[in-house]
């Protein structure tokens, strides 16, 4: 059983509570297909951590024990199983999340969302400017590298949407 | 109209100057995408969903095709000259590709590559056209009850076959199933989880949700690590072109990966990424020039190259027949079929079988575009895949911005799709399912429907639902889907066994 398999079974059984909660406040007819659902979803979900749990009690605690009565032969047997997953509860997040960077990958993601609020008052084009300019300086990508960027990619989107698809791109409720 | 006269008429449409544009542009859009590596087919097609949207379907369709193509071809360019598979589809082309380019003959490489992936493609049209009236005329017995099973076989089998986890792949394709509920219930007309969003009336975006799962994830994916500079591609300045004892040598290497790339195309959970390693498998145990792989084989080359293609054509069949996606672009694909108001089914081949057929024509066309761009361009493509990610990064979101505003000129979808983004991210991250989710949310609404309309059918008796053989033999597919990933465990150990006795 791994760290993160906790945090899935956690995340599953708040999204099983959260749509269990809103599908209560429906009329009765309403609520059959939901529940449904949200049953099977939970049903999965504890079947998940029964198999984790059985993993983490049962099976291991028998290559402890096979490890005891023969190192080798239990060396041998169960060599790959010993390579899948180690005895006991695993941190496998330094795994999953290995060379993560948290510095540049917040800045970006705040800045994604930051994105959202900026165009409301300045507009598609000039937030999106703002972001392109702001994300490329963070990430070292060198002036030309930048200017060619911003060229390629706003003739890119001004040709295929403002002119193309005639989509009225939100201009900003500064310049509106 | 006859089925020749739909082809005919296909071919006429397909050929006007605006499609023709289009493939051509698709098709190199599409090199360009699978060319970058850490860009994926799926990705590229979530990202240009919205600029089909205010054509007509064949057209938008055959844009869709063509970017399809052109990725998984693309991924050939960087895996050859730069030793680093664009897409997981050219993983195999690595491997005697640039011990190809390594011997100084990148060029033949990429005639190869390029040739071998115009063969596997074109001759999946043909399973395409024949195998696909067939399926959905089996699809026009079909009623509510199928109905409600197929789109639950869909499921088990994507849940089933793609993810490392069985249950956990079946736990995103529920998930995928509750976001379908979001919206205005269809029989009772009460508003269902909309958390006072009114743009939520018609329930989640398919196109906002495709566009947050594949390409928004992608941003978040390419953000968390340390940039790095991509090696610089191979110079060569060997010819292009292949000579006749050449072509004969890998004429049947082209045939057999054909067959091997149209089935596992077919095969709903396996893909572009399977089959070229299968190819490539094949062709070194059929080879009469084993001692030529690992130093670098065409054969091998054309076997991994033949294989991923064909899976293009083969992978739509029962998309288009039946609904059911066999993987990642298929239902991006499928997404788009939706967004242009048509519904996969019989009624392709029957209301709407111009459309179809023009598309199958177009796709078709689209292996020309590809051999020709793909001929012409991989000098310049090669030195597009060194494109840092400190670009694709704000780019990318950009687009998916853009994209899925487009959608309904809608900031709030906007904001949908960067939660989705978030979603798909957590999912990369802990191998849950990003397919089963988006099967989920295109199957839910088809399987809600055809359950409770059964149910209302038969005033709430359940047993409408195993009324004819259709169902049960659908219910057999989902047990079968839910055993197979069981069987096929069972049957490699014994394999294993075997050999190691």
């Amino acid at each position: 059983m791994t760290r993160s398999d906790i945090g899935i079974v956690a995340i599953i059984y708040a999204t099983c509570l959260l749509f269990l909660v809103m599908t209560l406040q429906l009329k009765a007819a309403a609520q059959i297909y939901p529940l449904c659902l949200i049953g099977g979803l939970a049903a999965l979900n504890t079947l998940y951590l029964a198999t984790r749990l059985w993993r983490l009690f049962v099976k291991d605690a028998r290559q402890e024990i096979a490890a005891e009565a023969s190192p080798d032969a239990a060396a041998g047997s169960s060599a790959a199983d010993a390579k899948a997953e180690k005895p006991g509860l695993v941190n496998d997040l330094p795994g999953i999340f290995a060379g993560f960077l948290p510095g540049q990958f917040f800045f970006v993601l705040i800045a994604s969302v930051a994105y959202l609020a900026l165009m409301h008052y300045v507009g598609f084009y000039l937030a999106g400017l703002i972001y392109m300019v702001a994300v490329m300086q963070r990430l070292r990508v060198p002036p030309l590298h930048m200017g060619l960027t911003l060229a390629v990619l706003g003739l890119l989107i001004y040709s295929v949407f403002t002119l193309f698809l005639k989509v009225p791109l939100p201009r900003g409720v500064l310049f509106s | 109209m006859d089925t020749l006269a739909l082809m005919g008429t296909g071919f006429l449409q397909a050929l006007s100057p605006l499609n023709l544009a289009m493939m051509a542009a698709a098709t190199a859009v599409g090199v360009t995408i699978g060319c970058l590596p850490g860009l994926s087919a799926a990705m590229g097609v979530a990202l240009l969903l919205p600029v089909t949207f205010g054509m007509n379907p064949a057209t938008g369709l055959i844009i869709l095709g063509g970017i399809y193509c052109g990725a998984i071809f693309g991924g050939s360019i960087s895996a050859i000259l730069i030793h680093t598979p664009g897409t997981p589809a050219s993983a195999a082309t690595a491997i005697e590709g640039y011990q190809l380019t390594l011997r100084g003959q990148a060029g033949k490489a990429l005639t190869v590559a390029c040739f071998a992936s115009f063969c596997g493609g074109l001759l999946s049209c043909i399973s395409l056209y024949f195998f696909s009236p067939p399926l959905a005329q089996l699809a026009m017995k079909f009623k509510s009850p199928e109905y409600f099973w197929l789109s639950l076989f869909g499921l088990t089998i994507i849940a089933g076959v793609s993810s490392k986890s069985m249950i956990k792949g079946l736990m995103s394709g529920v998930i995928g199933l509750l976001i379908s509920t979001v919206g205005m219930d269809p029989m009772e007309g009460v508003p269902r989880f909309m958390f006072g969003q009114s743009t939520l009336y018609n329930g989640v975006d398919v196109t906002c949700a495709l566009i947050g799962l594949f390409s928004m994830s992608q941003v978040l994916i390419l953000a968390e690590k340390r940039i790095e500079a991509r090696p610089a591609a191979a110079k060569f300045k060997d010819r292009f072109g292949l000579s006749r004892a050449e072509l004969k040598k890998i004429t049947p290497t082209l045939i057999r990966s054909w067959i091997i790339g149209n089935i596992i195309g077919i095969l709903p959970g396996a893909g572009a990424s399977i089959a070229c390693f299968v190819g490539y498998n094949e062709s070194r145990r059929f080879s009469k020039h084993k001692e030529e792989f690992g130093k670098g084989s065409i054969e091998g080359v054309a076997g991994s190259e033949a294989a991923n293609n064909a899976v293009t054509g083969g992978s739509l069949i029962p998309m288009l027949t039946l609904g059911i996606p066999g993987e990642s672009v298929t239902a991006v694909l499928m997404g788009g079929l939706i967004i242009h108001g048509l519904q996969p089914g019989p009624e392709l081949f029957t209301t709407h079988a111009g459309m179809t057929y023009t598309f199958f024509a177009g796709f078709v066309l689209v292996q020309f575009f590809m051999l020709g761009i793909g001929m012409l361009g991989c000098k310049g493509f090669a030195h597009i895949a060194r494109l840092s990610d400190a670009i694709l990064i704000p780019s990318i979101f950009l687009l998916c911005v853009v994209g899925s505003y487009a959608i309904h000129n809608n900031v709030v979808e906007v904001a949908i799709m960067l939660i989705f983004g978030g979603i798909g991210y957590l999912i990369r991250k802990f191998d849950m399912n990003a397919t089963a989710i988006v099967l989920g949310l295109i199957l839910g609404p088809i399987g809600e429907r055809g359950l409770r309309r059964s149910l209302a059918l038969s005033d709430g008796d359940p047993s409408i639902l195993f009324s004819t053989p259709l169902c049960w033999m659908l219910i057999a597919l989902c047990v079968l889907g839910l055993l197979s990933p069981v069987l096929m465990n069972l049957m490699e150990r014994r394999l294993h066994e075997k050999h190691g006795a």
